[in-house]
C-alpha cells in the first residue's frame, strides 16, 4: 500500500513497542525523514494499527498511517537509528551532522532534539553527507552511535554526550553504510568496492578489509544477520544482492544474487526468518531474495506498488509483530507499507 | 547570510506591477554608507536561472572588470550562493503528480513493449480519473478546485467518446455513459434541491414555489425515479384531479424502459415505442385538464415534466440550465439508442439554444471534443491546464487518433506538451525525475541534458540517481560534465582517491594526471609516503600514472619491511615497463642505489643492464 505524503522519504524506521518486550500495543510507532528538496526536512512520528491486533485489513485507498507529530530536521535525514534501552533515536543529515531525538509519543511534541554535532567534514572544512547511523547493540550502558560519511571517515559517539565524538579516516572514498557486528565491531561498505571491519577498541586500524566480486562495483549499504555476525549483506550500484561469510578473513564466502535492475540502497536480513534478505532499490521495487541455496538456485520475489515508480530509498521490518510488516519511503513522495501474515511475501 | 524579498512601493504613476527585490541578511553595508561597500573589493554577481523564474546570487572578491562582463562570469563556489525565485504554486499538486506521473510512466513502459490493449488503456485512464477525483476534494477550500473539476470532466468525456465506446463497440450505446457523465461532472444545485424536499411534510412541500423547477430539473437529468417518489408523496395534497394525473406522470416516469447490456435494439425500441404512447396520453389527459384549470401551478408544472419526459425540445431548452443538460435530456428521450456518431449533431443541436459568449474554456473544449475537433481540442485543454493538454495529446497519440489529424497540424501536439508540462514542473527542484521523465518521453534529450545538468548534486546519493539516468537516456555530454563536475568538487575537498574514480569514468586522463602529480610532489616535499589509500580504491585503474603511483608504493611497503629482493622486482617493473613519468626516472635510480649497494643480490646481470640502459 503507498500513502502520499508529498515529500521524498529518505530513512524510515519502527520505533521500540512502548510496552516493553511483553508486547501488546494496539498501535505500532514509526518515525520516517526527509530530504529538503521540495521543502523543509522533517523528521515525522507516525502510527499505526498493529496487524497483529486487528480483525479486519485496511483498505488500499485509505491512509494506514496517521502522523502524531513532526520536528523540522537541518538537512536531509539520511538515515535513522533507534536506541534498544531508551525512547531516543540518532539521526544523520546531509548537512553532516549527527542529532539525537527523545521521543514522547504522548506529548504534543513527540519529537525534541536533544543534542547535535557536525560529525563529518571534509579537508576544506565543507560539511559532508552523514550517510548512515547506527546505535551500539548493547542494552544497558550508554550506547555508542557510529557514524559514516561522504569524507570517508566513521565517527563514535555515546548517545548522551555527543560532544565526546571520536572521528577516524578509513577510506579514500564515500563511506557509504554503516552498521554494528557486534557490540565491539562496526562494518563499514564503501563506494570503493569494500567491506571495511573496523574494532571500536582499535578504531585507527582496519582489522579486516574484503574487495567484492568484479571491477567497479560499488557497495552502496551494509548489514548484518541478526545472530550471526560474521554474516553480512551487501547491496551494490548494480542491482545485486551479496551475502558474505567473512569467518575466513583471508577467504571469505561470497554469494551474489542478481536481483535489481539499479543500486540497492537498503538490505536487512528478515527478523522473522534470516533466510531471507530484503532490499529496496532505485528501481522502485522490494525484492525478498532467498539466500540459502546459493546462487545457483535462490528465489527472488519483487513487490511494487503501481502508485510508486521512483526510487524507493529505505525500508524497515517491524521485529516485534508475528505479521511480518514493512514500511518503506521513495522518491514518489509514498510511505509504502506492507503486511503479510507470514514471511512468505507473494507477489 | 540568507535572500529575503519583499515588495518595494511602486511609483503611483507607474503601471501596477509585481516588482519584488532581493535582500541579503545581513546586508554587505549599512544603509546609505555605499562607500563602506567601495572599499570592501568585493563583488555581487547574479546568473539568472536559463527557464525558470530564479536568481542565483553570491558575494565574491572583486572580479576584473573584463571578467565581470563576460556572459557566464565565473561563481567561486567557495563562497555561498544564494537562489532566490518565486515560490513553487505546485506544492498543493505533489500527491496528483506523483501518481499521474506513476500512471504516465506504466502508459509508456506498456505501449513501447506493445503491451496494453483498450483494457489496459481504459484502466490508466481510470487512474487518472481517480487522482483527479482525489485532487477535487482535497482543493475544496483552494482556488485549483474548479480547475480539478473542469479537467475531471473533459478527461471522463474523453475517455468515454475514445476508450469505454471502443471496448463497448462502435455500435454500442453511448447514452447511459454520457448521462453518468453527465451527473457525475456537472450536478445541479444539490443543495438547494435537498432544502425543498429533506425533511419537510408533504403539505409544505406542496405549496412550496421551488417544487415545480425540481420536478423538471429532475426529469432533465433523468432522475425519473426521485421524481416520481415526490409526485406520489405529494400527490394527495395537489387536489384529486391534479393528484390522479401527478400518480400518472409518476407511473410513466418509473416505466421508462432502458436499454441494457446485450439488448437487441429492435427489441427494446418496441417498447419504447409503446411507452411513448402512455407518455403522449398523460400529456393529452394534462392538456385537457389545464384548458379546464388555466394557471394551475401544479398542472403547468406537470405539463413541463411530461414535456420533457416526452423529448419535446421546448420544454427541454426552456428547463436546461446548460447545454450539457440540453444534450443528456435530448439523448435520454429523443435518442435512447444514440450511438457515439449521432454526438456532434445533438452537441450543435443543443449548443445553439444557449449564448455562445457565455461559454468557458470548459465549454469550448467540450464542444470541441464532442464534434471530435481535435486540432482545436487539445489547445482549450492548454487554457484549462497543462496537465490536461500533455496527458491527452499523450492518450490521444498512443490510440492513433491524432495520426488521423497530423496534416492539419503544425507541430506534434505530444512532445509540445509534455515539454511544456515538464517545463512547469521544473519550478520545483525536487521534481527533477518527474521532469526527466516527461522529457524523456518527449524525446527531448538536448532539453533533458539541460536539466539534468543543473539538478543540485547535494549528495553522493543524488549524484548516483543522476548518473543512472544519465545512463539509462545515453545523456553522454551530461554524463561526463556532471562527473568532471563531481570529480573538481571532490578533488577540492580533499577526497582525491574519489576524484580519480570520477575523472576516470569521464575519460578525463589530464585530471587524473594532475591528481597523481600532486600526490607525487607531496611525497617528494615531505618524504612521507602517504597517498596509499587514496589510491587504495583506485589503484585498478589503466591509467599509467595511477599504475606507476600503486606499483612505488607497493615497492615502498617492500623496502619498509626488508623485502629487498621483491622491492627490486618491483622497481625493475616500473622502469623497464616506463610507467613512471620521465621527471622522475632520475628519483627512481636513486631508489635503486641502496638495493645495488646492499648485502643481498637484488638485481641480476641482466637486470643491472636494464637500469643502466
Amino acid at each position: 500500500m503507498a500513502q502520499s505524503v508529498s515529500r521524498k522519504i529518505t530513512a524510515a524506521r519502527w520505533l521500540q513497542p512502548r510496552s516493553g518486550k511483553a508486547y501488546n500495543d494496539t498501535d505500532l510507532y514509526f518515525v520516517t525523514g526527509s530530504s529538503t528538496s521540495t521543502s523543509t526536512a522533517r523528521l515525522s512520528l507516525w502510527t499505526t494499527p498493529n496487524p497483529d491486533f486487528t480483525q479486519q485489513s485496511i483498505e488500499p485507498t485509505r491512509d494506514f498511517a496517521t502522523p502524531v507529530g513532526c520536528v523540522s530536521h537541518e538537512g536531509d535525514v539520511t538515515s535513522i537509528a533507534v536506541a534498544l534501552s531508551a525512547p531516543v533515536l540518532a539521526t544523520g543529515s546531509s548537512y553532516g551532522q549527527v542529532s539525537v531525538y527523545s521521543i514522547d509519543s504522548d506529548s504534543t511534541q513527540p519529537l525534541v532534539l536533544s543534542e547535535s554535532i557536525t560529525a563529518h567534514r571534509y579537508a576544506n572544512n565543507e560539511p559532508a553527507v552523514c550517510t548512515g547511523v547506527s546505535v551500539q547493540p548493547a542494552p544497558g550502558v550508554d550506547a555508542e552511535i557510529a557514524s559514516c560519511g561522504e569524507d570517508g571517515h566513521i565517527a563514535f559517539a555515546p548517545m548522551s554526550r555527543l560532544g565526546a565524538l571520536q572521528r577516524y579516516d578509513i577510506d579514500s572514498t564515500v563511506i557509504t553504510g554503516i552498521c554494528w557486528t557486534t557490540p565491539q565491531q562496526v562494518a563499514v561498505s564503501t563506494r570503493a568496492g569494500q567491506i571495511k571491519m573496523v574494532d571500536r577498541r582499535q578504531p585507527n586500524e582496519i582489522a579486516a578489509a574484503f574487495v567484492g566480486l568484479g571491477n567497479n562495483v560499488a557497495f552502496e549499504c551494509v548489514n548484518v544477520h541478526p545472530s550471526q555476525p560474521y554474516r553480512i549483506a551487501t547491496g551494490t550500484d548494480n542491482g545485486s544482492v551479496m551475502v558474505w561469510d567473512v569467518r575466513n578473513s583471508k577467504k571469505p564466502q561470497i554469494d551474489a544474487f542478481g536481483v535489481h535492475g539499479a543500486n540497492v540502497w537498503s538490505i536487512q536480513f528478515h527478523p522473522g526468518n534470516c533466510d531471507k534478505v530484503v532490499s529496496c532499490s532505485d528501481d522502485a521495487t522490494v525484492a525478498v531474495t532467498d539466500w540459502t541455496n546459493g546462487a545457483g538456485a535462490h528465489s527472488v520475489r519483487v513487490l511494487s506498488n503501481h502508485l510508486n515508480v521512483l526510487s524507493i530509498n529505505c525500508f524497515d521490518f517491524c521485529p516485534f509483530t508475528k505479521t511480518s510488516l514493512l514500511v518503506g519511503g521513495s522518491d514518489s513522495g509514498n510511505i509504502l507499507l506492507n503486511s503479510r501474515s507470514s514471511c512468505d511475501f507473494s507477489l | 547570510m540568507r535572500l529575503t524579498a519583499d515588495q518595494p512601493s511602486v511609483p503611483s504613476t507607474a503601471q501596477p506591477a509585481t516588482v519584488e527585490a532581493a535582500h541579503l541578511e545581513p546586508g554587505l553595508f549599512a544603509p546609505g554608507d555605499s562607500k563602506a561597500w567601495s572599499s570592501q573589493n568585493r563583488t555581487i554577481l547574479a546568473v539568472p536561472h536559463p527557464v525558470l523564474a530564479k536568481l542565483a546570487l553570491a558575494v565574491q572578491g572583486k572580479l576584473p572588470r573584463e571578467q565581470l562582463n563576460s556572459p557566464s562570469p565565473p561563481v567561486s563556489d567557495e563562497k555561498c550562493v544564494q537562489v532566490w525565485g518565486q515560490p513553487s504554486t505546485l506544492s498543493n499538486r505533489q500527491t496528483f503528480i506523483s501518481e499521474t506521473h506513476a500512471s504516465f510512466t506504466a502508459l509508456q513502459l506498456a505501449m513501447k513493449a506493445n503491451k496494453m490493449d483498450t483494457d489496459g488503456v481504459l484502466r490508466i485512464s481510470g487512474q487518472y480519473r481517480a487522482a483527479l477525483l482525489k485532487q477535487v476534494e482535497k482543493e475544496k477550500d483552494n482556488g485549483q478546485y474548479e480547475v480539478f473539476g473542469q479537467m475531471h470532466a473533459v478527461w471522463h468525456l474523453l475517455e468515454i467518446l475514445y476508450l469505454t465506446t471502443v471496448k463497448d463497440g462502435l455500435n454500442s450505446c453511448v447514452v447511459a455513459h454520457m448521462l453518468e457523465w453527465l451527473n457525475t461532472n456537472f450536478s445541479p444545485s444539490s443543495l438547494e434541491d435537498s432544502v425543498v424536499v429533506a425533511g419537510r411534510q408533504a403539505k409544505e412541500i406542496a405549496v412550496d414555489k421551488s417544487l415545480w423547477p425540481l420536478i423538471a430539473r429532475l426529469a432533465v437529468r433523468g432522475h425519473l425515479t426521485v421524481l416520481a417518489n415526490i409526485l406520489q408523496g405529494v400527490a394527495k395534497e395537489l387536489g384529486e384531479d391534479v393528484s390522479r394525473l401527478a400518480r400518472s406522470v409518476a407511473k410513466v416516469a418509473r416505466s421508462m424502459p432502458v436499454l441494457s447490456n446485450g439488448e437487441e435494439k429492435g427489441g427494446f425500441l418496441g417498447r419504447w415505442r409503446k411507452w411513448t404512447m402512455s407518455v403522449k396520453d398523460v400529456g393529452k389527459e394534462i392538456a385537457q385538464a389545464l384548458v379546464d384549470q388555466p394557471g394551475n401551478a401544479a398542472l403547468e408544472g406537470l405539463q413541463v415534466a411530461i414535456s420533457i419526459i416526452a423529448g419535446k425540445d421546448e420544454a427541454i431548452a426552456g428547463a436546461s440550465q446548460s447545454w450539457q443538460d440540453a444534450l443528456g435530456a435530448m439523448l435520454l428521450y429523443q435518442e435512447p439508442t444514440a450511438q457515439a456518431d449521432r454526438l456532434p449533431e445533438l452537441t450543435d443541436a443543443a449548443a445553439e439554444q444557449f449564448e455562445i459568449s457565455d461559454f468557458r474554456p470548459l465549454d469550448n473544449a467540450l464542444l470541441v471534443l464532442l464534434k471530435q475537433d481535435l486540432p482545436t481540442f487539445l489547445p482549450l485543454c492548454d487554457q484549462i491546464d497543462s496537465w490536461l493538454s500533455a496527458h491527452a495529446a499523450d492518450l490521444l497519440t498512443h490510440l492513433g487518433i491524432i495520426d488521423t489529424f497530423r496534416h492539419m497540424l503544425v507541430v506534434d501536439p505530444r512532445p509540445h506538451y509534455l515539454v511544456a508540462l515538464a517545463e512547469q514542473y521544473m519550478e520545483n527542484e525536487g521534481m527533477w525525475q518527474v521532469v526527466l521523465d516527461y522529457l524523456g518521453a518527449a524525446g527531448e534529450h538536448e532539453v533533458m541534458q539541460e536539466v539534468i545538468m543543473r539538478v543540485p548534486l547535494s549528495s553522493d546519493r543524488v549524484a548516483q540517481k543522476v548518473l543512472e539516468i544519465c545512463e539509462k537516456h545515453r545523456l553522454e555530454t551530461a554524463l561526463n560534465r556532471i562527473l568532471r563536475q563531481l570529480g573538481r568538487q571532490r578533488w577540492r575537498r580533499g577526497r582525491r582517491g574519489a576524484a580519480i574514480a570520477d575523472f576516470a569514468r569521464a575519460g578525463d586522463n589530464l585530471s587524473i594526471t594532475a591528481i597523481c602529480e600532486e600526490l607525487w610532489s607531496e611525497y617528494m616535499a615531505s618524504g612521507v609516503l602517504s597517498y596509499g589509500s587514496t589510491i587504495d580504491g583506485v589503484a585498478g585503474l589503466a591509467h599509467p600514472r595511477v599504475q606507476f603511483l600503486a606499483r612505488y608504493r607497493d615497492f615502498h611497503a617492500m623496502y619498509a619491511k626488508g623485502e629487498m629482493k621483491q622491492a627490486g622486482v618491483v622497481l625493475l617493473d616500473i622502469l623497464v615497463g616506463e610507467l613512471a613519468p620521465k621527471s622522475v626516472v632520475a628519483d627512481l635510480l636513486v631508489d635503486a642505489i641502496p638495493l645495488l649497494e646492499g648485502d643481498v643480490l637484488v638485481f641480476g646481470q641482466d637486470a643491472t643492464l636494464e637500469l643502466m640502459r
